[in-house]
């Protein structure tokens, strides 16, 4: 069963002071399969944060549903299998970690042994030991960042819901969130995580979604999306005759000419050859081919620009 | 259960960060203030004191209802504390619920302690205090968990201060609400008076809780009364609850 499937999922905040926003997520179809590692790009403002609240229940689709490993998202039952680990995590100051875990644990419902059994585990692997005792109060970021891992894993979930787990950090400490991500995936869990950075995404991810102005722009592999796709093609000739020129220049966009010969652009690989071969037909000489290709992160430059 | 684990940490929020204990020195402050009044007559001295003691419980009483009730669930969105506790597998009225009763904790404590601590000093100056003085106390707490929930409702509706202003106008109708059926003969038959008429019977009685006077004065009140009136309240703040959770159900967080 996939772990998450959002089908039209769309939200359009309430208005304020009157005036009606504009829509923050459109229509977004969506299927995380279980055990994959799903990023999820955008810059500020796209809707990420819009979209993990509507994973998580906190707030209503206005049209659409999202369902988590089949449940629907707006039922209680669908969040015992979600760890959420929200933007800039905020925990009850005046409590200390151990505290913390223990009060999370309760409203899972796990008993006091279990609740101990959960402390043991995570505090170990989120190394919280050294600050058990202490109010989160003076917690730096890091310290949060570690507490809010903790607290989104206490009940076992399946699917991690990371709502930009790196940003804030130091390379440090985003390493070690990386590092805490495919660990998790070695669990066999499902991580859904938010970022505005191409590079958290591009070294641990599955899968990646871009999101521009609440619309899901681009999805899939990532080697898919990395497989640089050809945009135009620049040949380069030489020796050709009048005639020659105008029949190979008719089958592209554009031409040039400079000191190595006549540049001629075709618009894809397959005018490109043929336009190769009508130069050999002609007793041309080719001098140069190359393809031009648009990678994942030329993309992702293109999108944003776009935005503002 | 989860309704007492989000108790339990507004308890203990309420505890830690210690603005309780300044407003209980306040209201023990006052308490004692009050033997100055005393002094203005010998004889009644007692009785005054008695009935100090009540009015403190009472105000104090609702000043920390409204001024916590009223951030109760708003202050939880507002510092965004609630996203890792609604996105578990609970259901958001157990969360409403669990402030609620945590701050009904708090209050039990507050109007004990200061109860106990003015029926303490009523006897250090020789006077004695007897049932009705625990049937007013009761009733004032009584009248608290009502106030509260109109605190919560509109926690989960509106920011503290507008909250506040609205709870302690309804606080302040409550206690009034006979002005709003005696009316003067030329009333009579207008829609006025229909409207005001309905409002009266909206409008929470907070004057059925407060048996202060009877206290002070050594007027013996029944025991149906107080459970007449404790099941008043009980039934309209049970309506209070309903709706602040319905109001909290589809709301965006
Ligand atoms: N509570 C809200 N009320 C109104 N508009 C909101 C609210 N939250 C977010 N938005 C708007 O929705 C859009 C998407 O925001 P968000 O989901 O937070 O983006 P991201 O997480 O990708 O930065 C933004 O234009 C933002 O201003
Ligand atoms: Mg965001």
């Amino acid at each position: 069963m996939d772990a998450i499937e959002t089908k039209n999922l769309s939200k359009t905040y309430r208005a304020q002071y009157g005036r009606r926003p504009p829509p923050s997520l459109v229509g977004l179809d969506l299927i995380v399969a279980e055990n994959e590692v799903f990023g999820f790009l955008g810059r500020n403002g796209a809707g990420k944060t819009t979209t993990i609240k509507l994973l998580c229940g906190l707030i209503r689709p206005t049209r659409g549903d999202a369902r988590i490993f089949g449940e629907d998202s707006k039922r209680k039952e669908s969040r015992r299998l979600i760890g959420y680990l929200p933007e800039n995590p905020y925990f009850y100051e005046y409590l200390t970690p151990r505290e913390t875990l223990d009060f999370y644990g309760k409203l899972h419902g796990l008993s006091a042994a279990a609740r101990e059994a959960e402390w043991k585990k995570l505090s170990e692997l989120l190394d919280l030991k050294s600050i058990a005792d202490q109010r989160v109060r003076g917690f730096s970021k890091g310290m949060r960042q570690r507490l809010g891992f903790a607290v989104a894993l206490v009940g076992d979930p399946k699917l991690l819901v990371l709502d930009e787990p790196m940003s804030g950090l130091d390379p440090l400490g985003r390493r070690a969130i990386r590092e805490l991500i495919l660990r998790m995936r070695d669990e066999k869990k499902t991580i859904f995580f938010s970022s505005h950075v191409l590079g958290d995404v591009e070294q641990i991810c599955d899968r990646v979604g871009i999101l521009v102005k609440g619309k899901l722009t681009r999805h899939g592999r990532i080697e898919e999306l990395l497989t640089e796709k050809i945009t135009k093609v620049e040949i380069i000739a030489s020796g050709l005759n009048g005639a020659a020129i105008g029949e190979v220049k008719n089958l592209g966009t554009s031409m040039r000419v400079s000191e190595a010969g006549h540049h001629f652009i075709m618009p894809d690989l397959p005018t490109a050859n043929l336009a190769v071969r009508t130069i050999h037909k002609h007793d041309g000489q080719l001098v140069d081919f190359a393809a031009v290709k648009e990678s994942l992160e030329d993309y992702f430059m293109r999108a944003q620009e776009a935005q503002s | 259960m989860r309704i007492l684990a989000v108790a339990h940490n507004t308890f203990r929020e309420a505890v830690r960060d210690k603005v309780l204990y300044v407003l209980v020195f306040f209201a023990l402050a006052t308490l004692l203030g009050s033997k100055a009044l005393g002094w203005i007559s010998i004889g009644q001295e007692i009785k005054i004191v008695i009935d100090f003691s009540l009015a403190a419980v009472s105000v104090f009483g609702v000043l920390i209802a409204i001024f916590v009730g009223t951030s109760l669930v708003y202050k939880e969105i507002d510092k965004r504390t609630i996203y890792t506790i609604i996105c578990r597998p609970m259901s958001r009225y157990e969360f409403v619920l669990g402030k609620y009763v945590g701050m009904a904790a708090l209050l039990g404590v507050v109007t004990a302690v200061m109860g106990i601590s003015g029926a303490a000093y009523v006897t250090m100056l020789g006077g004695t205090v007897d049932v009705t003085y625990i049937y007013a106390v009761i009733l004032t707490y009584w009248e608290l968990l009502m106030v509260t929930a109109f605190a919560t409702l509109f926690s989960s509706l509106t920011s503290p201060i507008l909250g506040a202003i609205i709870v302690f106008s309804i606080y302040v109708v409550g206690h009034a609400t006979t002005i709003l059926i005696d009316l003067p003969a030329h009333f009579d038959g207008t829609t006025s008076k229909k409207v005001l008429e309905i409002i009266y019977y909206i409008v929470p009685n907070f004057s059925n809780f407060n048996i202060r006077a009877e206290a002070a004065n050594n007027v013996a009140v029944s025991f149906d009364y107080v459970i007449w009136a404790m099941a008043y309240g009980t039934v309209y703040t049970a309506m209070l609850l309903v709706l602040a959770a319905i109001a909290f159900e589809n709301k965006d967080v």
